[in-house]
Order: C-alpha cells, then sequence, then structure tokens
C-alpha cells in the first residue's frame, strides 16, 4: 500500500464509484467511476452540459451523490460537508469564478489558509504569542503562493479588480493555500490568450510536481488537454463514454461523435460560444 | 445631567449596538432584524441582577456606587454597587449571547433570508413576554424580595410599566468603557484569521465552504457574539435610564441600529460607530433644528471657487495602489465651462431643507416624530447614490494616502505587527 507503483494494483488516492445524481428527470451524472493514482494528471471533457461541472460538484460535496462512493485515501467522503471535503484534502476552482470579490487578493488567499490553523477566540482576542505566530505564518505562505503565480504585486488589490486570466489563476493559489491532496481544476484556460493559456499549462505541470498533487482537469481547449494530461475521461450526457491516453481518446469514433454531435471541433485550440 | 451629556450617552450605547451588529449583518451577510430584542433580554436580566440583588444584599435598591459610576463624583473609586452593576453587565450579554445562540443554530442553517424572518419574530417574542410578566416588587419590600426565590424574582419584571427606579451606574465611564472594548475585539476580529472567514461566507458561501471555513459554525459564532454585545448594551441602558420597557426595544430599535449598519457600510467598523454618532445626534438636531442656508451657501461657495478658480480635488490612485487625495490648481479647469448641475442641485436642497424647517417651525410641527420617515428616506437614498455605504466594507483609513509607498497592505501589516 505504501510502495505507489503507477498504473498498477496500488490503492488509487481518488477512488470514485458509480456515483450519480439526477435534478428532477435530468440525469445529470450517471455511474461515473474514476481512479486516480497518486502524482496523475488526469483530464475529464465533454461536450457543453455533459455533467463535468456536475461530477465536481459531487465530489466537493456541494451536491449529495445520489449512489455510489467516493474514497480520499482511506477516508469515505460521501455524504461529509463541503468544509469537511476541504479538510479530507479536495480541493477546487471554479467554472463560474468565485472569488471573494471584495476582499484582496492577499486575504483570498489568506482565507484558504484558514484550514490548516487553528483559530481560539481567546487567542484572536488577546493576541496570544501562537496566534501573532500562526498569523503571520499564514501571510508568509500566502505570499510565497502569488509569488509562485505572480500574483505577489497585485495582493493588496480587490480581487474581483484583477483581470481576468489573474482571477483564474487566483483561484488555483486559493485552491492549493488549502494544502489539498487532489486538486479539481474546472476550465482554467477559459477566457486565456494562447500565451496565457502556455504559461498555464507549464504552470499546472510545476504545481503538480512542486506541492506533490494528483490533478484533474476539465479543460474545452484540446491542445492544453492532450498536452498535459497522462489520461482522459470523455463525459457525454452524464454517462463516461471512454477512458484513455490522449492518443486513444483522440482517435475513438465515440468521442468524434459526440463531439461532431455537440457540433465543436475535437483537433487543435478550440474556441468556444 | 445636561442634554449634552445625555447625547454623549446614547451614543456610546448605540456603537456598542452598531458594531455589534455588523458582525452579523455587515461581516458574515446574514440579516439580523432581532438587535432589538437581544438588548432586551440583557436589559431586563441586568435590571433584574442590580435591583433585586441590590435589595437582597444591602436591604436598599438606591444607588451603592463609588466614584467611576456616579455623576457627583465622590465617594470611593469602586464600590459594592459597581461590582453588582458590571457582574450585571456580563450576565446580561451571557443571556443575550444564550439567546443567540438558541434563535441562531436552526435559522442559520436555513439559507437566505430566514434569519431575518426568524430574529424578527424573536424580537417581538420577547417584547411580548416581557410585557406579560408580574409587576415589579416595591422598592420598599426588601424583606419580600429575600424570601422570593430567584426564579419567581425573575418572573417579576413589571410588565407594560416596565421596570423602574433602577439605580443609575451607567455612567460615561461605564458606557465608554464598553464602547471602546467592543471596538477592540470587533476590530481585532475582522483584522484576523477568524474575521476573514466572516467576511469569506458574505462573500461567496459556496466558496467558502469549498475553501473548508465550516459556515454553520462561524455564523452561529458571529451571531452569539453580536448578541453577547446586544445585551451588554441593553444592560447599560437600562442603568443609563434608571428604567427599561420592551415597548421601546421593538422592531423600531433594532431597524435604528440596522440603518447605522448599512449606513456606515456593510462590514466597516469605523462606518458603523460614525453612524451610530450621527443618528444618535441628530434626533438632537431635528428637536431644534438649526438654519440650513448658511452651510448650504459656504458649500455653493466652495463649488463656485473649485470650478472657477481650478482648483480640484481629487481621489487618483496612488503608488501602491493606495486612493490619494489630489489638490492641484489645474490650468485646465480654468477654461472649463460652468457645470451647473451640482450647483443647482446644493442651492435646491438648501432651499428644500430650509422650507421644510420654516414650514415646521411656523406649524409647530415636531419633526423628531417622524424620524423614522427619515431614516427611511436616507436608507433608500443611500441605496440609489453609494449602495455599499459610506465606507463599503473598508475603514476610514483606507481611503487616506499611504504613509510609506511600498508597504505591505494595511490589515498585514497589523496583523503581523
Ligand atoms: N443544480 C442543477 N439543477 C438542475 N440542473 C442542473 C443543475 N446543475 C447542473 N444541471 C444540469 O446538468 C447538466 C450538466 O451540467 P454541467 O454544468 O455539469 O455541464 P458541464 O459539462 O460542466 O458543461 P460546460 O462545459 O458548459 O461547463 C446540464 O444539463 C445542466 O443544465
Ligand atoms: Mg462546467
Amino acid at each position: 500500500m505504501t510502495a505507489p507503483a503507477p498504473n498498477s494494483s496500488a490503492a488509487p488516492l481518488l477512488d470514485v464509484s458509480g456515483i450519480a445524481i439526477s435534478f428532477g428527470g435530468l440525469k445529470a451524472v450517471q455511474n461515473f467511476s474514476l481512479q486516480l493514482p497518486r502524482g496523475s494528471l488526469q483530464g475529464l471533457i465533454g461536450p457543453n452540459g455533459a455533467g463535468k461541472t456536475t461530477v465536481f460538484n459531487l465530489l466537493t460535496g456541494v451536491y449529495q451523490p445520489q449512489a455510489g462512493s467516493i474514497t480520499l485515501d482511506g477516508q469515505a467522503l460521501r455524504g461529509l460537508k463541503p468544509h469537511q471535503i476541504a479538510a479530507a484534502g479536495l480541493s477546487r476552482t471554479f467554472q463560474n469564478i468565485r472569488l471573494f470579490g471584495d476582499l484582496s487578493v492577499l486575504d483570498n488567499v489568506r482565507v484558504a489558509c484558514h484550514l490548516r490553523g487553528s483559530h481560539s477566540l481567546a487567542g484572536t482576542l488577546l493576541r496570544t504569542p501562537r496566534y501573532v505566530g500562526q498569523e503571520r505564518a499564514m501571510t508568509e505562505r500566502a505570499r510565497e503562493l502569488l509569488a509562485l503565480f505572480s500574483l505577489a504585486d497585485r495582493q493588496d488589490e480587490h480581487a474581483c479588480n484583477l483581470p481576468y486570466g489573474d482571477q483564474r489563476r487566483l483561484e488555483i493559489v486559493r485552491a492549493i493555500a488549502t494544502e489539498p491532496k487532489i486538486l479539481l481544476l474546472d476550465e482554467p484556460a477559459a477566457g486565456m490568450n494562447p500565451q496565457e493559456k502556455k504559461a498555464l499549462a507549464d504552470l499546472i505541470r510545476t504545481i503538480r510536481d512542486r506541492f506533490g498533487l494528483t490533478i484533474l482537469l476539465i479543460e474545452h481547449d484540446m491542445g492544453l488537454v492532450m498536452e498535459i494530461c497522462e489520461r482522459i475521461t470523455v463525459l457525454d450526457y452524464g454517462i463516461i463514454i471512454k477512458n484513455g491516453t490522449p492518443r486513444e481518446v483522440q482517435t475513438c469514433p465515440d468521442v468524434i461523435a459526440a463531439y461532431l454531435g455537440g457540433a465543436s471541433e475535437m483537433k487543435g485550440t478550440e474556441t468556444r460560444r | 445631567m445636561g442634554g449634552f451629556a445625555t447625547v454623549l450617552l446614547v451614543i456610546g450605547i448605540n456603537i456598542v449596538l452598531a458594531v455589534s451588529l455588523t458582525v452579523v449583518n455587515g461581516f458574515t451577510g446574514q440579516f439580523s432584524m432581532g438587535h432589538g430584542g437581544f438588548m432586551a433580554v440583557g436589559g431586563y436580566v441586568a435590571a433584574m441582577i442590580v435591583y433585586y440583588g441590590s435589595l437582597r444584599l444591602w436591604g436598599s435598591a438606591n444607588f451603592a456606587g463609588g466614584f467611576l459610576s456616579s455623576a457627583s463624583g465622590d465617594g470611593a473609586w469602586l464600590a459594592g454597587g459597581d461590582v453588582l452593576f458590571v457582574v450585571a453587565c456580563l450576565a446580561a450579554g451571557l443571556a443575550a449571547a444564550g439567546a443567540g445562540y438558541l434563535v441562531g443554530l436552526p435559522s442559520l442553517r436555513l439559507k437566505g433570508d430566514y434569519l431575518a424572518i426568524v430574529t424578527l419574530g424573536f424580537g417581538e417574542i420577547v417584547r411580548v413576554v416581557l410585557q406579560g410578566t408580574a409587576p415589579q416588587i416595591a422598592r420598599s419590600k426588601a424583606d419580600v424580595v429575600r424570601e422570593t426565590p430567584v426564579w419567581k424574582l425573575a418572573t417579576h419584571l413589571g410588565g407594560a410599566q416596565g421596570f423602574n427606579l433602577l439605580p443609575t451606574y451607567a455612567t460615561l465611564f461605564w458606557i465608554y468603557f464598553a464602547a471602546v472594548l467592543t471596538l477592540i475585539v470587533v476590530y481585532r476580529l475582522k483584522m484576523s484569521s477568524s474575521g476573514r472567514a466572516f467576511l469569506s461566507i458574505r462573500e461567496d458561501e459556496i466558496a467558502s465552504q469549498a475553501m473548508g471555513v465550516n459556515v454553520t459554525k462561524y455564523k452561529v459564532r458571529a451571531f452569539v457574539l453580536s448578541s453577547f454585545f446586544a445585551g451588554v448594551a441593553g444592560g447599560l441602558y437600562a442603568m443609563y435610564l434608571g428604567a427599561i420597557n420592551a415597548t421601546d426595544l421593538g422592531f423600531q430599535r433594532s431597524f435604528e441600529v440596522i440603518i447605522m449598519v448599512v449606513l456606515g457600510g456593510m462590514g466597516s467598523i469605523s462606518g458603523a460607530t460614525l453612524a451610530a454618532i450621527l443618528l444618535s445626534i441628530l434626533p438632537e438636531v431635528l428637536r431644534a433644528p438649526p438654519p440650513v442656508w448658511p452651510a448650504g451657501l459656504a458649500l455653493l461657495v466652495v463649488m463656485v471657487i473649485i470650478q472657477k478658480v481650478g482648483i480640484s480635488f481629487g481621489l487618483t490612485r496612488g503608488p501602491a495602489d493606495g486612493i490619494v487625495l489630489n489638490i492641484a490648481i489645474s490650468m485646465r479647469s480654468l477654461r472649463r465651462s460652468w457645470k451647473f448641475k451640482p450647483l443647482v442641485i446644493v442651492a435646491g436642497v438648501t432651499m428644500a431643507l430650509e422650507t421644510a424647517r420654516l414650514v415646521c417651525l411656523q406649524q409647530q410641527i415636531d419633526i423628531a416624530q417622524y424620524r423614522m420617515v427619515l431614516y427611511a428616506l436616507m436608507l433608500i437614498i443611500m441605496m440609489i447614490v453609494r449602495p455599499e455605504g459610506l465606507f463599503g466594507v473598508r475603514e476610514f483609513w483606507d481611503y487616506l494616502p499611504r504613509r510609506r509607498a511600498h508597504s505591505p497592505s494595511g490589515p498585514v501589516a497589523e496583523a503581523s505587527a
């Protein structure tokens, strides 16, 4: 169990088995299973409305799965509250950016650092040395993370005043600040220009290596996905239609049909909307 | 006690109320309408402890305080009465906090505006229950008080007549002691990790949860803390008036505090404080409204000078993204033509206010009675002109020029200092 042998019998870090949810009559996600080995970088793609974001919402406890199980490093996550799941080590970004707009960039990150500290009311009000030390360490860590994403010089700005690309990156910084084992990225490249996308691809690889993260990535930009993901799961109408390497996925007739049906292009840098 | 001192006392109590409500309505973005109710709980608990406590301990409910609590300023610094009073105020806070916990725990789990409705209902229930209590036991009957068990005393709260003839311990000293304490506590909270958790809930509850903030726990915490200070304020209020009546602490009272928080800026401590000061003075001003036209005229002259002489005041972005007040004599504005609109607005508002004042004087209308209408109007205008309140989430010093060009952000320096 301790020897992590990639692509083999070693227990996966995240083991999702058969989760499902329907909204009224709409079966948004059905029988979704996924195994993420430690340190892997997996893609989750599919046409608009396929249920990708819903999978993230199920994993992070925003929606409760109506069936199936989710296990992270041996811990059952199904039924836990979102904050408990975050504490267990699953963190995410949001497709429709959800930063704390009126808080400063630094404070956005510091909110996420909050999870790994202990906060007594007495300590806070009396400003005990322990509290002050923890607060300082938290600020220090937040600054380091921001520097890593070259957001350090914007730390005092309100998050809502950042340019779009910076907001997306801040979402990632914030998610990493919770010290997760698994990072779920929901369309991190949406709205970015080609240079920014290129930089983002490098960044995602860097953070995976540097923080020892396991990453699940939703992305519409096929160039990006094919470039950085080791394996890709394809979702269509809430059902997994393919799970394989980028090459396998690209040549799979079902996948091509799903994308053509959705009137989107499969190859190259795709332009959405 | 002079009118001025009374206003100061009212200001102090209102600061405690407004700043504490900021924690709930401003920081966590919940909408509590029960501050008056928590104040009543605290006020009656304190009144009961001080009144019946004095009768039990000393056989008389007369003033038994020292220098700090006495308006005349003699005696020892502290006396038995003061201790009883301080204990009563703490108990008032704890009782209100307990009530806050009971009200908050079920309703804060729910989403949306349930809290507003529940707290509104809570305030009304408190009022009705208090008004239905048995008459107060008279001051002369100390032996009756001694023989009555405590739980039974708690039902003798004066009913519709209110709880009267309390010794008045709440002097400027105690009230401002409480106000400063409230300010320190709430400020330290806002600048702390827990405070940021509160604010994140207001900004985006879903994201806040996803970042590991236990939203329910923090909402309840904020609510309990806020209720605590409302209870203390109730105790101070009872012991400054020498009486307390639940009728005065109904919805209208809660609404007044809400207006202070909204005007000040949801989440701004200095804003709530400033609004508390202004709205406490307002009724006094309305009682005998001073002429408006000198201020209006002065403002007009200043505006003309700015336009014609070409001195421009403006807020610009400073080097470290701070906002800097920039005063410059600009040649370009010399050539600019008149901007009549602001001048006309100022002149118009001045004339309208002046006319209203004169009409009220002539017809002997007491505008102070229409306070609530005025508050409502202020709220409406505020929502249109500056919905985020005077200072928004920020504190007023965030708007001042930065001292150091590349300082770490204010709150950070604060926290790590
Ligand atoms: N809370 C909800 N209530 C009802 N229907 C929902 C809800 N959330 C998602 N859906 C539906 O579930 C389906 C999947 O939505 P989802 O957002 O997961 O798609 P997606 O794959 O992320 O698409 P996109 O690429 O556009 O982001 C859609 O048809 C959507 O309308
Ligand atoms: Mg989506």
